[in-house]
This record gives structure tokens, C-alpha cells and sequence, in this order.
């Protein structure tokens, strides 16, 4: 029995699908989400997050009502925030008319006390749209925010870290890592090292420029 | 969470980094946050408007119209993906578009673009904030870098570093890859001279960067790397 209830507190519903809560198979929302053409699965042991999505993200739904009647919204955050692990934890939150006022105390509460993602919506249509979203929008296109490790070349971000150093341009630059190839390599060189290549005044002022102290210690 | 009950004292007021362009969109804000939460707010240079509220943590304000807008989702793309390669958390504060007087104020129609912006920031571990307008997003912004206070994250070296050739040090560590401001801040303060930094362990420059582990290895092998002068000759002028 409990490894049973374990197994669908951690269930991922397929591409396209969507595990609700037995208690919302009459609501509207659900009906918008089939007119949507999301496919729902009904569980009765949930626990206490009221949908699955694929791409392992949980959703909580704080209406109205909840907010207006009290406290016992809170009890249930917590107890979403320390059930679940492997999900991302979304909660979205009925931001109406009635509910407004509470708003911000909510956010503080969901945000920053809970760690939680909030997404307000206006009420179970808006919410539909944006549920629909994250079930359908997992796929297909890349996700434009997503990181790209670029894979910079280091060269030209040494060469203009070089070019930050007083009286040093490009040509003068280049000349010193082709002798030194590193920073580290330059910072070190003793002024007599740097003559032969900018000159006796640069290479002091190369010099002194690594090596004199910066206001550290304030 | 561990992390909670570090060093840096809880009270005393925040500081507060905010690019030069935040004080045109942002004058309310910026009072609101000086006189209301007494926040230090130190107005500098960086390489977008946003704003620093800890040593890992970037904040950008826009509007919800920016959002759905089709036409911004290149730009916030880029935006968003630079921040995250210089902070380890970036939070965007949503506000809801400002009706000017005597305009009448029109409900904001939600559509699927905007959704599946939404949608796309959260799933890149962005962190949303909600906002009602200026007020309520310097309260936000006070009660994230309070928050990263307590977590012992909080700004806390000098805001200001005196002097041409410790200006000029910041320039430089600021060419450093990855590193934001408040890290070539730090590293400005707490490093006695450039050559300091460039011969430190990954320990040292972490500590003295206030930065992650990660960031501080690849600052120690960004200054060791050995140029390919081949290749430099072929880069077009930069």
C-alpha cells in the first residue's frame, strides 16, 4: 500500500498528459484543458499537489476562496514544499479582485519563506491556458532561455584583459604575449625582461601597474 | 536550510547595486528604496540595467507588456542568458504596465506567447517575482537582498573603491571572464595588487572574490592559459 502511494506521488504522466487530483474531475478547468487537448489521467492519491505534468513539474492550486478563508492554505504549502522532491514545485495562485489584497502576502510567503514558484492567474481559464502550456510547450522548440555554454575563445578576452594596462595598445598587446603567453606569465616578468620589447619607460609602468598596491585594506 | 544562520550580521540596513540606467525608468523605486527600507543604493556602471542585491543574486524589472511582446524575446534571451553566466541566481520582477493619468486602465489580455514566456523563464530556474508597480518592486528588492542577508550572501564589502590605479584594478578584473561586478568589487578590496590575485590558489580568489568554487577555478586558469599568438593574429580587431 505504501510503496503503491509512493509510486504514484512520483508518477510522470506521458508527453501531452496531464494527472489531476481526483477532486477536480468535475471542474472547469479540466473541461478547458480537454478542449485544450490535454489528455488527463484521474488519481485519487495525489497527495497534496493538485496536477502532474510531464517534464517532472507539480502544481498546487491556491484559489480564491483559500486565500480569503485563511490560514489553512498555508499548512497545505508546507506540507507541498516537504512532500514531493524530484519535482519542479509550481503554485499557481488566484489573483482576482477579492483575493488582491492578500496578494503580496502570499508571494512572501510562497517566495520567500517556501522557496516556491508562484504564477498568479485570474481564475481557472487563465490557469487552463497556462497549464496547457507547460504540458504542450515541453517539446518541439528549444527553449530560448535555455544556457548555452559557449565555448568563448579565450585568446581575444586575454588580449583585451592585456589592452587594460596603462599605455598598452593593441600592437604593444601582442607583442608582449607573443613572449609571455599567459597573464600570469607577463605579470611576473621582471621590467628587465619586458625592455627588449616596449621600451625600458613601458615595461616600468607594466611593471608597477601589476605589482603596486590597490586600495586594499580600507 | 544550512545556509541560513552564517556570518554577516542580519540587521543593519542592505546594499544595493543598481546600474546608472535603472535611475531614468526607476526614480520612484529608487526613493521609495532609500527612504522607505533604507537601503544603501549605490549607483554604478554595469553592463545592463539591472540591479545586484547579493554577491550571487541579479534582479531585472519588467513590465508584463515587455513579457508578451513577440518582438523582446530575442533581447530578453540574451539578457537572461548573461546574467546567468555572471550570477548563480537571477530573479525578474514582473510589473504590471503603468496607466498614465487620465488613461483609462485596461485589463492585460494574457496570450499563449506570454504564457510560454512565462513558462520558459521558470523552467531555466529563473525566479519570479510580482509586482503592482514601482512601490511594491522596491519592497521586493529589499526584502530579496534582506533575504540574502540572512543567508549570509548580503553585500558587504565598500561600495566605492578610491583612488586611479584601484579604478583602473577594477577595470581589469572586471575583463576577467564570468565576473560581475560585486565580485571585481571584492576582489578589489580584499586583493593588495593585481599580481595578488593573479598568482592566488582557487581558495584564495574564491574567498576574496565572495564567489563559488567553479567561477574561482576558471579565473585561475583563464590567467595561466597559454595564448596561441596564431590565433590572435587571425582575430579581427577587437
Amino acid at each position: 500500500m505504501e510503496t503503491k502511494a509512493a509510486a504514484v506521488l512520483n508518477a510522470v504522466p506521458p508527453y501531452g498528459h496531464l494527472i489531476a487530483s481526483e477532486k477536480w474531475r468535475n471542474s472547469s478547468l479540466i473541461q478547458s484543458l480537454k478542449g485544450g487537448g490535454v489528455k488527463i489521467l484521474f488519481e485519487k492519491e495525489l497527495g497534496v499537489a493538485d496536477f502532474h505534468l510531464p517534464n517532472k513539474s507539480c502544481i498546487l492550486y491556491v484559489s480564491e476562496c483559500d486565500i480569503i478563508a485563511g490560514n489553512s492554505y498555508k499548512r497545505k504549502l508546507v506540507r507541498y514544499r516537504n512532500s514531493s522532491s524530484s519535482f519542479q514545485e509550481l503554485v499557481l495562485v488566484e489573483n482576482t479582485r477579492l483575493s488582491e489584497q492578500y496578494f503580496s502576502a502570499v508571494q512572501k510567503f510562497v517566495v520567500f519563506d517556501l522557496g516556491l514558484t508562484l504564477l498568479p492567474v485570474s481564475g481557472q481559464t487563465e490557469a487552463s491556458q497556462l497549464i496547457t502550456q507547460i504540458v504542450h510547450g515541453g517539446g518541439g522548440r528549444e527553449n530560448p532561455f535555455r544556457r548555452r555554454t559557449s565555448s568563448q575563445l579565450l585568446d581575444p578576452l586575454i588580449l583585451a584583459l592585456v589592452q587594460q594596462v596603462p599605455g598598452v595598445g593593441r600592437v604593444k598587446a601582442l607583442a608582449l604575449l607573443q613572449h609571455f603567453s599567459s597573464i600570469q606569465k607577463l605579470c611576473n616578468a621582471a621590467p628587465a625582461q619586458l625592455e627588449p620589447i616596449v621600451g625600458h619607460a613601458a615595461a616600468q609602468q607594466i611593471h608597477n601597474f601589476f605589482h603596486k598596491a590597490t586600495a586594499a585594506g580600507t | 536550510d544550512s545556509s541560513v544562520s552564517k556570518s554577516s550580521a542580519p540587521s543593519g540596513p542592505v546594499c544595493i547595486l543598481a546600474d546608472s540606467r535603472c535611475i531614468s525608468s526607476g526614480v520612484e523605486l529608487m526613493t521609495t528604496l532609500r527612504q522607505r527600507h533604507a537601503a544603501t543604493v549605490h549607483v554604478c556602471s554595469l553592463d545592463g540595467s539591472y540591479f545586484i542585491v547579493s554577491n550571487r543574486m541579479a534582479v531585472e524589472r519588467h513590465s508584463q507588456s515587455d513579457l508578451a511582446a513577440m518582438q523582446n524575446r530575442k533581447r530578453l534571451a540574451e539578457r537572461v542568458n548573461s546574467l546567468q553566466g555572471l550570477f548563480e541566481r537571477v530573479c525578474l520582477i514582473v510589473e504590471k504596465d503603468r496607466t498614465k493619468p487620465g488613461e483609462v486602465s485596461r485589463p492585460f489580455q494574457r496570450t499563449r506567447y506570454y504564457d510560454s514566456t512565462v513558462t520558459a523563464l521558470v523552467r531555466t530556474g529563473v525566479r519570479l517575482l510580482w509586482s503592482d508597480g514601482a512601490e511594491e518592486s522596491a519592497g521586493l528588492l529589499a526584502d530579496l537582498a534582506r533575504l540574502e542577508q540572512r543567508k549570509g550572501q548580503g553585500i558587504a564589502v565598500p561600495l566605492e573603491v578610491k583612488g586611479q590605479h584601484s579604478q583602473q584594478a577594477l577595470q581589469l578584473f572586471l575583463s576577467l571572464p564570468s565576473v560581475n561586478y560585486i565580485h571585481a568589487l571584492s576582489m578589489s578590496h580584499n586583493f593588495r595588487s593585481i599580481a595578488q590575485l593573479i598568482n592566488s590558489s582557487i581558495e584564495a580568489i574564491q574567498k576574496a572574490g565572495c564567489m563559488s568554487q567553479p567561477r574561482a577555478e576558471e579565473i585561475y586558469r583563464f590567467l595561466r592559459y597559454s595564448c596561441d599568438s596564431f590565433l590572435m593574429n587571425t582575430s579581427k580587431n577587437s
